[in-house]
């Protein structure tokens, strides 16, 4: 392995492994190819009238895509992204690392896990609108929106399992700038959770965690990591500092997309931490710890999904309306127009499955936990599509690492893997379909 | 919602409860089985079982009461609802 140099937690990591400088893409000239769009915003919808669609024959709602929370303070925060993104994702994305201090930056202002309850220093915001914020970061940098999915995702563990103490404690610092990713996986435990070896002991009023993760995203950058594993015959999550005695975080290099998310694998030899670091749900069978802190992050990824169909319509339409070839623009051409019509009725999808799951979860309902399988399924499977139909509009003028579309096309084929493979997805789905129609 | 307006019994919760599980289990269940034993909760109805009991009854069910044996059965289930709808601020 390349960057075992990383082995010291405290040292770091992120800015120690050599294996992230890409010496193939240090082309000077420019850095961020295409990457025009710094202030990406939801494009005006002509059709917007047309938009607004009957859910379950209940209310009328609209799914036009601006951003809808309220008060300005929440209002900022898109501004607030794109300002503190700027152009650089491309470049994040070629280095392979975020700068800190932006990270930092994004969880002082609560952007990481925007739907932290304010009693505990956070924004609230709605699901609705902590997702339209997912999205918006999805379409300028999936790495950040990366960051978002395991920060929101360790603080909702926290909020559900923890107790009182605990989500005062970890709530408080997850929003005041501290980072969190989740470890579920391990060597021997991917789609099939229940393979999980990692030991979390009480000794006295210690507890004492063994085990093995892989591919921890932000784990690179963060101050705590929530880990999963066996508690007694159930499963626990614990809250572990990465600067702990007997930590060891190791990036995985160069990762096929998100490339600046902090992907690592983390060897936990024998940490030793006040009991008190165990969330207070611990003894329940594996699969409900699991699948409360997964539904978080397949809703998360689905709104990334849907960023990133954002982002490549913004591309290809700038693209195709202003390259000529055979003496008129691409988009006058109707196999390229075809691919633009695609985009549009996939975004357009995608985000009404996302905001059918996203008020299912803010309305407190049961069915938004299937809603959030069914929306990540549709949503990353039409952003792996949506990308490579970018790529093909763009042709040679997106075929370059750290092009938005070239990004969007790596990063979105990772969104069939996390959170549950599409396979695993599609197991769930059928079980779902069952159960509710036969 | 109407759950809130009145103080919940025990049977009101418990027809509650039996009637989800068998809108979803497509069988009849009786409040003593053992659900997770009987293998009728898959990983996602044993979320949407914890949500449900939250939203159909106005109570919130923090990290501590989050235990298998809360959830075993439709009579565990029933006393956990009135348990937390006695507490008070529920
Ligand atoms: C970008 C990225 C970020 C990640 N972030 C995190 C993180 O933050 N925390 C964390 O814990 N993990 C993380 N992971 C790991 C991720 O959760 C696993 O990669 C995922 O669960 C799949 O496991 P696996 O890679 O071991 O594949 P495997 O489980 O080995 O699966 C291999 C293939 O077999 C298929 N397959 C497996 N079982 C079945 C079945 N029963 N039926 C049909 N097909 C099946 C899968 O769908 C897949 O196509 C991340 C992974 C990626 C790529």
């Amino acid at each position: 392995m390349p960057d075992q140099a990383t082995a010291d937690p405290a040292a770091a990591p992120e800015n120690t492994g050599p294996e992230n400088t890409a010496p193939e893409n240090t082309a000077p000239e420019n850095p961020a190819p295409g990457n025009s769009a710094p202030g990406f915003a939801a494009p005006d919808f002509a059709d917007q009238e047309i938009a607004a669609v009957e859910i379950v024959g209940v209310r009328t709602v609209d799914l036009a895509p601006e951003p809808a929370w309220p008060g300005a303070d929440a209002a900022d925060l898109a501004g607030l992204v794109t300002e503190l993104i700027g152009d650089q994702a491309g470049a994040w994305d070629l280095d392979g690392h975020i700068p800190r201090e932006i990270v930092r930056e994004l969880g002082r202002a609560g952007v990481l896990c925007a739907q932290a309850p304010a009693a505990h220093g956070g924004l609230g915001l709605s699901n609705v609108d902590a997702g339209e914020l997912t999205a918006h970061v999805g379409a300028l940098c999936s790495s950040t929106r990366s960051l978002m999915t395991s920060q929101g995702m360790a603080a909702w563990t926290v909020e559900r399992f923890g107790d009182d103490a605990q989500r005062a404690e970890y709530l408080g610092r997850l929003t005041a700038g501290e980072t969190a990713g989740v470890a579920f996986s391990e060597p021997g435990a991917g789609s099939d959770l229940s393979g999980m070896a990692t030991r979390i002991e009480t000794e006295g009023d210690s507890v004492v965690v063994t085990g093995q993760k892989v591919w921890v995203t932000g784990a690179a950058y963060a101050d705590l990591l929530v880990v999963f594993g066996r508690v007694g015959e159930g499963a626990g999550a614990v809250l572990v500092p990465t600067d702990a005695p007997g930590v060891t975080v190791t990036r995985v290099p160069d990762p096929l997309g998100c490339r600046a998310a902090g992907h690592a694998d983390v060897l936990l030899d024998g940490v030793r931490l006040p009991a008190d670091h165990v969330l207070a749900g611990a003894g329940l069978p594996l699969e409900w710890l699991v699948t409360s802190a997964l539904t978080y992050g397949r809703l998360s990824v689905a709104w990334g999904c849907v960023g990133i169909l954002r982002g490549c319509l913004a591309e290809t339409t700038r693209h195709a309306r202003t390259r000529q070839q055979f003496g008129r623009p691409l988009a006058d051409h109707q196999l390229v127009a075809r691919h633009l019509a695609e985009l549009h009725v996939a975004e357009r999808a995608a985000t009404a499955l996302c905001a059918e799951a996203a008020r299912g979860r803010d309305a407190g309902g049961p069915e938004h936990v299937s809603a959030a399988v069914t929306a990540k399924h549709f949503a990353a499977g039409a952003a792996v599509r949506g990308a490579a139909s970018a790529v093909q509009v763009l042709a040679s003028a997106g075929a370059r690492d750290g092009h938005p579309v070239a990004r969007a096309h790596r990063d979105a084929k990772l969104m069939e893997i996390i959170e549950g493979s599409t396979e695993i997805g599609q197991l769930l789905l059928a079980d779902h379909a069952l159960a509710v129609w036969s | 919602m109407s759950a809130q307006a009145t103080q919940p019994t025990r049977e009101s919760v418990s027809e509650n409860l039996l009637a989800f599980l068998e809108r979803r289990i497509k069988s009849a269940v009786a409040p003593d089985v053992d659900l997770f034993e009987a293998g009728m909760v898959s990983s996602l109805f044993a979320l949407e079982l914890v949500v449900h009991v939250e939203k159909a009854f106005g109570v919130t069910i923090g990290g501590p009461d989050l235990r298998l044996d809360n959830f075993r059965t439709v009579e565990a289930m029933t006393a956990l609802v009135l348990r937390l709808s006695e507490a008070p601020g529920a």
